[in-house]
């Protein structure tokens, strides 16, 4: 945690940056030639309708998956995650679209999992669950949430609460990349808009951040940075003065192909 | 008063200025004391717990006495222990059917290895200490297969179940030529083994066993009744407690008057003196909690608005109910005789229980119809409350028509002593639950309802003792119910005059926990001192001679308390949780799941291990069909005691108290007298009970929030 005081000094550093990822499995090929990159304190959003690849993008990026080929750098060091663990402790914290958490747990065991804060002596140490509580519920709050009850199974939080939880957790364990997975795929405008809220605060607070989604109008108003991908190739990787809503909406949909569609629909009118 | 409350809560919050002030959210209502205990996944098993002991401790003379239920402890120790790591395992999101034959596996080993390794025989530490790596060895497998091939864990451990049950039957009858493993006793290093696993303590004699007991039964009810009262009430702010001297004076004047009647009705026998000392510490208990509470709590000053007893039909009516209930259980005994073993309908002539079999045969075909039949049920609508009250009379006509005959229900004293209980159970419940209602409604009606709740408890405790011939009905009975009574006296009182606490106060809630931790472990040495010693002249109540405490007891609850600090304090309960409530999840998070996996693998196979072990130097032979099939009762124990089969919920207290209500149903049915056989019966009924009020329970705690 002391880390994100010295990365919110160096704002046009490149936290992380990928060159001509590639990934193959068997005969498929599921990325091909991905480059782009995430500054301290800015968003990249990566856009992509259905099968464009984002989920196994997500995968390399978070150390589930090695890339096949092309690099992978942290810091500008090129480094290799074996597991999901590895690319944490490197400050990677990825909040997938499950959201990484177990319905039944109290909100601050989910916050603290994997992570239990420890007090006690010697070879005798337990949980403080003490300080998990209200630290959980501070965090929360300094996301702007005041959670009902901190002891209330997160799968009786709705939705959005849930999105939060999880980004107030990975924000809290020190990350300096939050790739967040389609964090508003399941909500409502006003849901989504909380969302969208927080991710601009985790920014604010000098965090990288990719969010990965397939909405346009929500990447945009907090995007820097946007990568488009279209069945496993890049069709461009843009800086937010580059491109309009339009022309990236334009771009996602298929672009060309959906032009090609209208113009046959208009027809057979 | 208001400004004395808005005191007391900043009073609060600066004492329990931490880093960061939590503010009270205004959409969640306050959950008191009870509610919070009702969401705790153990709490329908413990309610189970007393409600089966309390039914044969009605039934059996011979249950619940400090000798017999040191036995039935013994018996209870290796499904305790076992059901406290299979509970572990569940909540983790497996299971392991090995788990029960590994308990005789082990037994088997260490037995045949003292016996004919190298042909005179191995030392005992050598054969314990390959029998727990063999044992470690088949939890890492276990474990190791679920987690590289993703198949259920039923179908990995049933095959390792299945090889250890083939491979210990070939080796014990080639060696011992029949499935059992006796003559272990003489071996070397046995006898040291017998005294770590199964020690056996005789009772000290301890003059002062009754003492201790009385004193720290008082010291138990005091603690929890302050706890309570600390989680519920308002605090004062410590100016208005100064100015409430005279409340505190009479607080302190009671307790004293407590004490000393309740010393001196240890030392009096005559009728005159009990009920003089008895009503000095009656008097002195509820004075003593009313004076020091409303010193130390902030008093009600908004007036009553709901409507009055007698102005709510529904409340009227649910009291109605409960006083006649309680009034049937009164009335009960004169109608039906206790000593009669008859079956009930004996009475009648023949052709009476031809017509009552044919009735109650043609009113289960019409309830049946009336279900499967949906224009059947349009037609018949009236006919709803009526079905209740026919299915309940179809229940009793076959209780009373001998069916369920093994349970020996259907004599005129069963059907006496089951009237006696269910309509004071019910009476009760009803009185309860009409004063919460009142309660809810701020209506004057909670202190009448309070009142007539005590009175009805009261009354009970003197039919009790009038009707019945047992010392164990007449005083102790007795004796709990007058001081059921009497709290119940004090509580209504408190309720009454003082304000409920409706926010959180962690200092304030912490340390009313504390209390009534204190109050839970004085408890618990009370039942000890009473269990373990013996009374003044040598013997145990119940003339069942000595009672006999084993070392098995002390390492089942040192597995209960290890493991609900494992998983309830640590890191690893936490992942515990985190792995069965979503696997996939935790592993993302950087929990190391399969870690986690092949860890409970090995510790349910090893502390299996420990149980056959202990098994083996308790009996000093062994079965082969040892643990066969035990499995399932660690199964069902860990899923009485609230956990789910799915994983990623329970507790492991749960499990005990589960493990312990099926050893209470055996041997309860044992004391009774009644058939041994119906024993598998009534585990079935207990289990799909339990499960029913589990989620019942859990629904209601998740409502209540």
């Amino acid at each position: 945690m002391a880390s994100d005081k010295d990365v919110t000094t160096v704002n046009d550093h490149k936290l992380l940056e990928l060159q001509d990822i590639s990934k193959f499995f068997g005969n498929v090929t599921a990325l091909e030639d991905i480059t782009t990159s995430v500054e301290a304190g800015k968003v990249t959003c990566v856009l992509g309708d259905n099968g464009a690849g984002k989920s196994t993008f997500i995968k390399i990026l978070s150390g589930v998956h090695k890339p096949s080929t092309g690099q992978y750098l942290i810091d500008g060091k090129a480094v290799e995650f074996d597991s999901p663990r590895d690319a944490r402790d490197r400050g990677i914290a990825t909040v997938f679209q499950d959201l990484a958490m177990a319905p039944l747990l109290s909100v601050w065991r989910n916050f603290f999992m994997g992570s239990e804060p420890k007090k006690g002596f010697g070879p005798i140490q337990w949980m403080d669950s003490e300080f998990a509580k209200t630290t959980a519920k501070a965090e929360m709050k300094k996301m702007g949430i005041d959670v009902r009850d901190i002891d209330q199974p997160v799968g009786t939080m709705s939705g959005g609460e849930r999105q939060s939880v999880a980004i107030a957790r990975a924000v809290y364990f020190g990350a300096r990349v939050l790739i967040l997975d389609e964090p508003t795929a399941a909500l409502g405008v006003r849901q989504s808009g909380v969302v969208l809220k927080y991710i601009r605060a985790a920014a604010e607070r000098g965090l990288g951040v990719i969010f990965i989604t397939h909405n346009p109008s929500h990447a945009y108003p907090v995007g820097d940075r946007f990568l488009l991908l279209n069945r496993g190739k890049s069709l461009g990787d843009f800086a937010k003065s580059e491109i309009e809503i339009t022309e990236l909406t334009r771009l996602m949909s298929g672009g060309a192909e959906l032009e090609a569609l209208q113009h046959e629909l208009s027809r057979g009118r | 008063m208001t400004d004395v409350v808005m005191d007391a809560q900043t009073d609060d919050v600066v004492h329990d200025a931490k880093p960061v002030i939590v503010t009270a959210d205004e959409r969640i209502a306050f959950r008191g004391p009870i509610q919070r205990v009702l969401v705790s996944p153990e709490i329908g098993a413990i309610i189970g717990a007393v409600l089966v002991w309390a039914f044969f401790w009605g039934n059996g003379a011979k249950f619940g006495t400090p000798g017999t239920t040191l036995i039935m402890l013994d018996s209870a120790a290796p499904l305790g222990i076992m059901a406290v790591v299979v509970a572990l395992l569940m909540i983790g999101g497996e299971f392991d059917l090995s788990s029960g034959m590994m308990t005789g596996a082990t037994g088997i080993m260490v037995g045949l290895m003292v016996k004919y390794f190298h042909g005179s025989g191995s030392p005992m530490w050598v054969a314990v200490g390959a029998a727990f790596v063999l044992a470690g060895a088949i939890g890492f497998f276990n474990g190791t297969l679920v987690n590289r091939t993703g198949l259920p864990s039923f179908i990995v451990t049933l095959a390792t179940f299945f090889v250890l049950k083939g491979v210990v039957l070939v080796i014990a009858k080639r060696l011992e030529q029949k499935v059992q493993v006796a003559d272990v006793k003489e071996k070397s290093g046995f006898a040291g083994f017998a005294d770590f696993f199964a020690h056996e303590f005789k009772p000290e004699r301890f003059t002062g066993r009754d003492v201790a007991f009385v004193a720290l039964a008082i010291g138990a009810f005091a603690f929890g009744a302050a706890g309570l009262c600390e989680q519920s009430f308002v605090r004062r702010t410590s100016k208005a407690m100064k100015s409430a001297g005279a409340r505190l004076v009479a607080g302190a004047v009671g307790v004293v008057a407590a004490v000393i009647g309740f010393v001196m009705l240890q030392h009096t026998d005559s009728v005159g003196a009990n009920v003089l000392w008895g009503v000095v510490a009656a008097i002195g208990v509820v004075v003593g909690i009313v004076g020091l509470a409303t010193a130390r709590y902030d008093g009600r000053d908004t007036p009553r608005t709901g409507a009055s007893l007698l102005g709510d039909p529904n409340l009227r009516n649910t009291v109605a109910g409960g006083v006649l209930a309680v009034a049937v259980a009164c009335l009960a005994p004169l109608v039906l005789d206790r000593n009669e073993r008859r079956p009930i309908l004996t009475w009648f002539p023949n052709w009476l229980r031809f017509a009552v079999g044919v009735i109650a045969a043609i009113t289960g075909v019409a309830i049946a119809l009336r279900h499967l039949w949906p224009r059947l049920r349009e037609r018949f609508q009236w006919y709803k409350p009526i079905q209740v009250v026919a299915f309940a009379a179809i229940v009793g006509l076959l209780l009373l028509a001998g069916s369920l005959s093994f349970l020996q229900l259907t004599t005129v004293q069963a059907l006496r002593a089951v009237v006696m209980m269910a309509m004071a159970g019910i009476g009760i419940g009803l009185l309860m639950l009409a004063r919460g209602r009142a309660a809810k409604a701020a209506s004057a009606a909670q202190l009448h309802i309070g009142l007539i709740a005590v009175v009805a408890v009261a009354v009970l405790a003197f039919v009790i003792r009038a009707d019945s011939n047992a010392s164990r009905f007449r005083s102790g009975l007795f004796t709990t119910l007058l001081l059921i009574a009497t709290l119940l006296l004090a509580n209504t009182v408190l309720e009454t005059v003082l304000v409920k606490r409706r926010e959180a106060s962690a200092k304030a809630d912490r340390l009313g926990r504390r209390l009534v931790m204190v109050a839970f472990l004085c408890g618990m040495a009370a039942l000890v001192a009473r269990v373990v010693f013996a009374n003044v002249d040598g013997t145990a109540e119940g003339g069942s001679g000595t009672s006999i405490a084993r070392m098995s007891i002390f390492w089942w609850l040192l597995a209960t308390v290890i493991g609900a600090f494992v998983l309830t304090k640590t890191k690893w309960g936490n992942w515990i949780f985190a792995v069965g409530g979503n696997k996939d999840a935790a592993r993302a998070i950087g929990v190391p799941a399969n870690r986690v996996k092949v860890a409970l693998f090995v510790t349910v196979s090893l502390v299996g291990c420990f149980v056959g072990v202990m098994v083996l130097t308790r009996f000093g032979s062994v079965q082969a069909s040892q643990g066969d099939g035990l499995e399932f009762f660690y199964i069902i124990a860990a899923v009485v005691g609230g956990n789910l089969l799915t994983g990623g919920y329970g507790s492991v207290v749960g499990a005990s108290v589960g493990a312990l209500i099926l050893t209470m149903s055996d041997s309860g049915i044992a004391a009774a007298g009644w058939n041994q056989d119906g024993k598998f019966a009534v585990k079935g009924v207990v289990l799909i009970v339990a499960v029913l009020v589990n989620n019942l329970v859990r629904k209601k705690a998740q409502e209540a929030r």
